[in-house]
């Protein structure tokens, strides 16, 4: 196994161990619900599946990119990089590793959230699952877009960030708005917004983390 | 030599650790250099470790001033300084951690940072504060690393039981590794940086925050991994420990080598011929029949049996010596130590770093 692989693992081990991945597989979907049932009669009328998603999109990021910022910060603090610097693997693969295992667990979290609302509003509804899956495909996409960019600046704000505190306050100021860049083909009704959704998406993560990469590589320890 | 500024090869002497002046005939640029230290060679030669002026700024602070010298393979280089000497940032640059500002760091024929990956595969480090994602167990952090360096899991296991047999820590295996204290976990980052049988092993402060006796264990350990072939580099505030254990020695102040060698060449800078050291089996009740001696400057009592005679320079010779010795034992005192006084290593460091504040 390589390095990268052994990392990943390690990562979502950690995850698991120290039950971040409770919070978000069972914390997402539950807040979904309990907003669905517990709402006023301002959401009434609006499918879970769909309430699920901008859940998704507006927290899931949000926690992605506070949980890689805060862990890479503290991490950075405690000094315990070290060990990782002085064996024989790439300081990309490190941060590269987080930043996979931190999206598969907000993705699978959204997925979860996202399941869950589909199956209430298909036994709760006329409308069939077609209806409901084209409903909800756009904010899907747009989700994972999201949570891949907020992850991305959550992995540059915590290589750049001296203390937890400002790593916070970054995360608050710049990941939300980051993040929120491939809702704008949606939000101006752009023609093939998925597929523009998708392409922002997927650039601004890869130049995000580039930089993050670039500047972790050059990072005295 | 080369120049940092043109490139072009200059040549430059003067004597080993010397700090020298030197003038581009190319460009004209000048700067100042420390000549490598007794037996370091351009290649690495028979020497495991080369640095060669090495040099680190933080900002404006200068950190370490063209820093030269060699290790040889096996041997054990305990390296002292006071607070921001520069051990660390010696100790960083040889592992990768920083990037140097001039000079080179050649690790068994690679250097740093061009062969990093190469050189990673032989070093073992103990950071001076050890910490471990407070989530793993011993178990679990320990085959990480020996994964990450390579091992295979069946190696990694037998190395494990016999470190942790070896450090008296078997029973912590499964502990969390927030929930050892501060002793256990200094005893893990030994364990981790010896899993992989590193060639060279590099250790900021081994022995900081461990009790007397596990200090004793460790430093025997030491002792028993240099005798199997590995170099080790460690720094420590604690004098005696490197006395008991360092073959050679460097005494770093300001970010520059003051001294490099074994003790004993250490101490031939301070070892003064003209003040004696005396110890006599009972106390002395007086002493001026030594001061009486012609030629002897003064009688110095350190202890109830132990006199210090400085001599004066004009008059130190073997006659006079005689003429001491001659006195103590008519006195009816039996000599147990009759020497030139040489310093311990605690008396050696204060020297050396007071030589540069003075100066």
């Amino acid at each position: 196994m390589n390095s990268f692989s052994l990392l990943f693992l390690d990562e979502l081990k950690g995850f698991y161990k120290s039950k971040v991945m409770v919070f978000l597989w069972v914390g997402l979907p539950l807040l979904a619900i309990l907003l669905h049932y517990g709402s006023s009669s301002d959401l009434d009328g609006i499918p879970l599946s769909l309430l699920s998603s901008l859940l998704v999109s507006s927290i899931g990021g949000t926690l992605a990119s506070a949980m890689l910022a805060v862990s890479i910060i503290h991490e950075k603090e405690r000094r315990t990089y070290d060990l990782f610097l002085i064996r024989p693997l790439q300081r990309w693969e490190l941060m590269l590793s987080k930043f996979c295992a931190v999206y598969l667990c907000v993705g699978i979290a959204s997925v979860l959230a996202i399941v869950l609302g589909v199956v209430v509003d298909v036994m709760q509804s006329p409308l069939g699952f077609e209806a409901v899956f084209e409903m909800i495909a756009e904010p899907f996409v747009l989700s994972l877009a999201m949570t891949g960019i907020a992850s991305a600046a959550g992995v540059l704000i915590g290589v750049v960030s001296p203390s937890v505190l400002v790593g916070v306050i970054l995360v608050i100021y710049i990941g939300g708005n980051v993040s929120s860049l491939p809702s704008l083909p949606l939000v101006f009704g752009m023609e093939n917004s998925t597929a523009l959704v998708v392409g922002a998406g997927v650039v601004a993560t890869v130049l995000l983390l580039y930089l993050s990469v670039y500047l972790f590589n050059k990072k005295q320890f | 030599m080369r120049c940092p500024s043109c490139g072009s090869v200059q040549s430059v002497s003067g004597s080993p650790l010397e700090s020298v002046e030197v003038v581009c005939a190319t460009c004209g640029k000048k700067g100042r250099v420390s000549l490598p230290a007794e037996g370091s060679s351009r290649d690495t030669g028979n020497n495991l470790v080369v640095l060669e002026n090495l040099t680190k700024r933080y900002k404006h602070l200068l950190a370490l001033d063209h820093v030269s010298f060699s290790l040889k393979p096996g041997e054990v280089f305990g390296y002292i300084g006071p607070n921001g000497a520069g051990k660390t940032t010696t100790i960083k640059l040889m592992v990768g951690l920083l990037s140097e500002d001039e000079g080179r760091c050649l690790i068994d024929g690679f250097e740093m940072p061009k062969d990093k990956i190469n050189i990673h595969r032989l070093i073992g480090y103990l950071p001076q504060n050890v910490s471990f994602q407070s989530w793993r167990t011993v178990d679990h952090a320990l085959f990480s690393f020996g994964r990450l360096s390579g091992m295979s899991d069946e190696k990694i296991e037998q190395r494990i039981v016999e470190l942790l047999k070896l450090f008296e820590l078997s029973h912590v295996r499964e502990k969390k590794v927030s929930e050892l204290s501060g002793g256990m976990m200094q005893k893990i980052g030994l364990v981790q940086a010896l899993l992989h049988e590193p060639k060279l092993l590099i250790l900021d402060e081994p022995l900081a925050g461990l009790d007397p006796e596990s200090r004793f264990k460790v430093k025997e350990i030491i002792k028993k991994i240099s005798r199997q072939g590995t170099t080790v580099f460690f720094s420590s505030h604690i004098l005696s420990d490197v006395q008991d254990i360092a073959s050679r020695i460097g005494i770093l102040n300001y970010g520059h080598i003051e001294a490099f060698g074994t003790l004993e060449q250490l101490k031939q800078k301070f070892v003064s011929k003209h003040v004696l050291e005396l110890e006599v089996d009972h106390s002395f009740s007086d002493v001026s029949f030594l001061s009486s001696v012609s030629g002897v400057d003064s009688v110095e009592k350190i202890k109830d049996n132990v006199v210090r005679i400085h001599m004066r320079k004009e008059d130190d010779s073997d006659e006079l010596r005689n003429k001491l010795l001659v006195s103590v034992l008519e006195a009816g005192f039996k000599v147990r130590k009759f020497a030139p006084l040489s310093p311990n290593l605690d008396e050696l460091y204060q020297a050396y770093v007071a030589v540069e504040v003075n100066a």
